[in-house]
């Protein structure tokens, strides 16, 4: 089990944190009831306001994100050296920093959207507890630093450690979406497409062979 | 350019609406189509070849893009805050919206399924729900012009749930992509169909329409008109008349009568500019969705009819429906480490289907829910998205590293979900009314909703789950989705499939049904319900092309109302 300690420092960070930009909700404003219904209804379309992000209908031949970046450099620093922990260069392919996933992680959380709002708390209160661990700035560790700290935290959420086990499972999936959404992600999976054709000609025979079909 | 009176006001341009511009242009009448939302062209403005990386959070849905930034709803949503609508307490239920000419056309799974005789006369054999006033044979003519119009592809496998369509109406399907086979190997083994799906797609070139070239989401639209929108199949040729006047921004909210009680115009108000302004014509149809013409039938109030024209029944707002819903995932060790291949097929859309294979039990009483269902499968090599990953922390929980790149290289491709698409059984309880609280940025007064599973979708559901489970066995696959003992854990909330219709259904008679089987609103000899609302019953099949087929015929009809007044016909 984690260390009692170590798990109340994290809550207190994440308290800390909850002064970072919420999105705009405007809690069940119900109103007075529906002409037939019997009680008071659920009003639904005041929860988002949709006053910040890239609206309802926005130019989707030349995209852009809206919202300002909010990540301080030193922030990004950190989350780089985690990311290559989570996916480093391997022979195959570079690793994370490498392809733009501190930057992806910088606009997803900054976004002003209600889950990428959920992810920014989650991220920040990972990383100052991270930080607060290693009583150190994350921004100043070294590969071998980073690693460490990664197989610490690895080994506290494999351990039942339940605000480990979020920042581990949203980290590493905003890594993952970063990474492999990119240019050299998506050839390194091996994603074939986009590719107009007369005819689609169904999977090549040593796939079929390879299937068993 | 027609100019006033219209021969015909027809609100909404998606399914229904364009339909009947296209059918009543055709044969002559001056049409003036009246859309809420903005102009939009397909041609120019879809996001082809354009990758998921390159958007704006890596084009994973939000409030503003529901099914991600390239999707092809604009102005559309779950949530509208300038549109707010009510649930019932403890109650929940989701109204997908789109803005834009062609509605809900422009994203649109495009399962383009017929209903077969039981499904119209399904109450007459199991004493559930409504019939509806005619029978497949005699609607059969409007599902062939329908399917030749929009462009469909499939195959005709003589399965009892599943109509063959005529020679000519449909056209050859893509060949299964590489989990497909594995799921028909796997019917195979259980002694299931697996068959062709049938898609609003077209493989061959149609009236002038390049066929798919098989890159680029359909769910984002299509700029070459492989799949159908209303937008790039139905108004082109209705333009082309020089009959058709179509307004954008125009929110229809109250239909006008005459003295004599028969429809004479409509109330629309300018979204952009909040002004209100008034159109005459000779008829109307409503095909603003279904939701939004009942509640315009509900706001059409007059000495004559002081709850809403359609109101006297007691009926309007009743018989609300959707589709139950449910997924299972699978993975398929078969399909990691493949080597590199081109699996994209019609980019997002099934090419394959299971139909309601236990229709013949379940007529026989032997099964412990009424209305069947059939299974969609989506998954396989696709692009690189948000969601690749989502089945990551059941598969490979906790990796990070060098292994957690051997695994994403592995797992890639390896995914397939199952998805339950089911019949719900029509109920005069589940329904909406105005609630005067609730009005829009416009100030018209909004809905409020009161929708709810009974006990036969829960049982159906809970059938469908382990039916899914057993296909990702027979297929070779690993189930990874735990199946939740309670149903109601599993089925969608009502509304979530974008399936809502009901509300003002159509039959024979005047005291158990709001329009007659033309969709005619009994009492009103020139006003016309064409979208979905007019279902008595929604089966497992998807409603769009039943929608096309029903405003096909009712403008038919209509024609023949107009006849005389008609100077083209």
């Amino acid at each position: 089990m984690p260390d009692r300690r170590e798990t109340l420092t994290w809550l207190l960070r994440a308290l800390a944190l909850s002064a970072a930009p919420a999105v705009h909700i405007d809690s069940a404003s119900a109103s007075q009831g529906c002409a037939a219904a019997p009680a008071k209804p659920d009003r639904i379309g005041a929860a988002w306001r949709g006053d910040r992000g890239y609206g309802r209908d926005p130019d989707l031949l030349h995209p852009q994100v809206t919202w300002a970046l909010t990540l301080a450099a030193q922030q990004k620093t950190a989350i780089a050296s985690l990311a290559d922990v989570f996916l480093p260069e391997d022979g195959s392919s570079p690793c994370a920093s490498a392809v733009g996933v501190p930057d992806f992680i910088d606009e997803w959380v900054s976004a002003p959207y209600p889950q990428q709002q959920q992810d920014r708390v989650v991220v920040l209160e990972g990383l100052a507890a991270l930080e607060c661990d290693a009583n150190a700035p994350l921004h100043t560790f070294d590969a071998t630093q980073a690693q460490s700290l990664v197989a610490r935290l690895h080994a506290r959420a494999a351990e039942g450690g339940q605000p480990e086990a979020r920042f581990f499972g949203r980290f590493r999936q905003l890594c993952l979406i970063g990474y492999y959404t990119s240019p050299v992600g998506v050839a390194e999976l091996g994603y074939v497409g986009y590719q107009p054709s007369a005819r689609f000609e169904g999977p090549p025979p040593e796939v079929l062979a390879k299937l068993g079909i | 350019m027609a100019t006033e009176p219209f021969d015909v006001i027809i609100v909404g341009s998606g399914a229904a609406g364009a339909t009947a511009a296209y059918v009543l242009t055709s044969l002559g009448a001056r049409v003036c189509l009246l859309e809420a939302g903005r102009y939009y062209d397909p041609g120019r403005e879809t996001p082809m070849f354009q990758r998921h990386g390159a958007a704006p959070l890596a084009d994973a849905g939000t409030p503003d893009k529901p099914f991600g930034f390239y999707d092809g709803t604009v102005d559309g949503g779950w949530i509208l805050p300038e549109e707010p609508y009510a649930t019932a307490p403890g109650t929940e239920f989701r109204w997908f919206r789109a803005r834009m000419l062609g509605g809900r056309t422009n994203h649109w799974g495009r399962v383009a399924l017929r209903y077969a005789n039981h499904d119209f006369k399904a109450y007459s054999l199991d004493g559930l729900g409504a019939d509806w006033p005619f029978t497949y044979d005699e609607f059969a003519p409007w599902y062939d012009r329908a399917e030749r119009m929009v462009g469909v592809f499939g195959t005709n496998e003589h399965l009892p749930d599943i109509p063959d369509s005529p020679p000519g109406c449909l056209q050859p399907p893509p060949v299964p992509r590489s989990y497909e086979r594995l799921v028909i190997a796997g019917g195979h083994r259980l002694g299931r169909p697996v068959v062709a799906s049938h898609e609003a797609v077209i493989t061959q070139p149609l009236n002038g329409r390049l066929a798919c070239f098989y890159a680029s989401p359909c769910l984002r639209g299509c700029a070459i008109r492989a799949n159908f929108q209303s937008p790039t199949v139905m108004l082109p040729p209705a333009r082309a008349s020089g009959r058709l006047t179509t307004i954008t921004h125009a929110q229809v909210y109250e239909v006008d009568l005459a003295p004599d009680g028969s429809a004479r115009g409509v109330h629309y108000v300018d979204r952009l500019t909040h002004r209100h302004h008034y159109l005459a014509g000779r008829a109307v149809m409503l095909g603003a969705s279904a939701m939004e013409s009942v509640r315009i039938l509900f706001n059409s109030r007059s000495a004559r009819f002081p709850d809403g024209i359609g109101a006297e029944s007691g009926l309007l707002g009743r018989g609300v429906l959707d589709t139950p819903g449910s997924n299972v995932w699978g993975q398929f060790p078969q399909m990691e480490g493949l080597p590199p291949f081109n699996d994209d097929g019609v980019v997002s859309l099934p090419h394959i289907f299971i139909p309601w294979w236990l229709w013949p039990a379940q007529r026989a009483g032997r099964l412990p829910f009424a209305r069947g269902y059939h299974i969609e499968l989506y998954g396989g090599r696709t692009e690189p998205s948000a969601y690749t990953f989502d089945q990551f922390d059941v598969v490979s929980p906790l990796t990070y590293g060098k292994r957690l790149k051997e695994e994403a290289r592995r797992y890639y491709g390896s995914f397939v979900r199952f998805s339950q698409r089911g019949e719900m059984i029509m109920r005069d309880s589940n329904r909406v009314v105005i609630d005067p609280q609730m009005k829009d940025a416009w100030g018209v007064p909004g809905l409020c909703f009161d929708v709810r599973w009974s006990e036969q979708e829960l049982r159906q559901t809970a059938h469908a789950q382990l039916s899914m489970a057993e296909f990702i066995e027979a297929s070779g696959g690993k189930l990874i989705t735990p199946l939740p003992g309670n149903p109601a854990q599993a089925i969608t909330p009502p509304g979530r499939m974008i399936h809502e219709v009901g509300g003002a259904r159509a039959g024979s008679d005047p005291k158990k049904s709001v329009t007659d089987s033309h969709g005619r609103v009994w009492g009103v000899p020139n006003l016309y319900v064409i979208d979905g609302a007019v279902f008595p019953s929604s089966a497992n099949k998807n409603p769009t092309l039943t929608i096309i087929a029903f405003a096909w015929r009712a403008s038919e009809h209509l024609r023949k109302y107009l006849r005389k007044e008609l100077r083209h016909a």
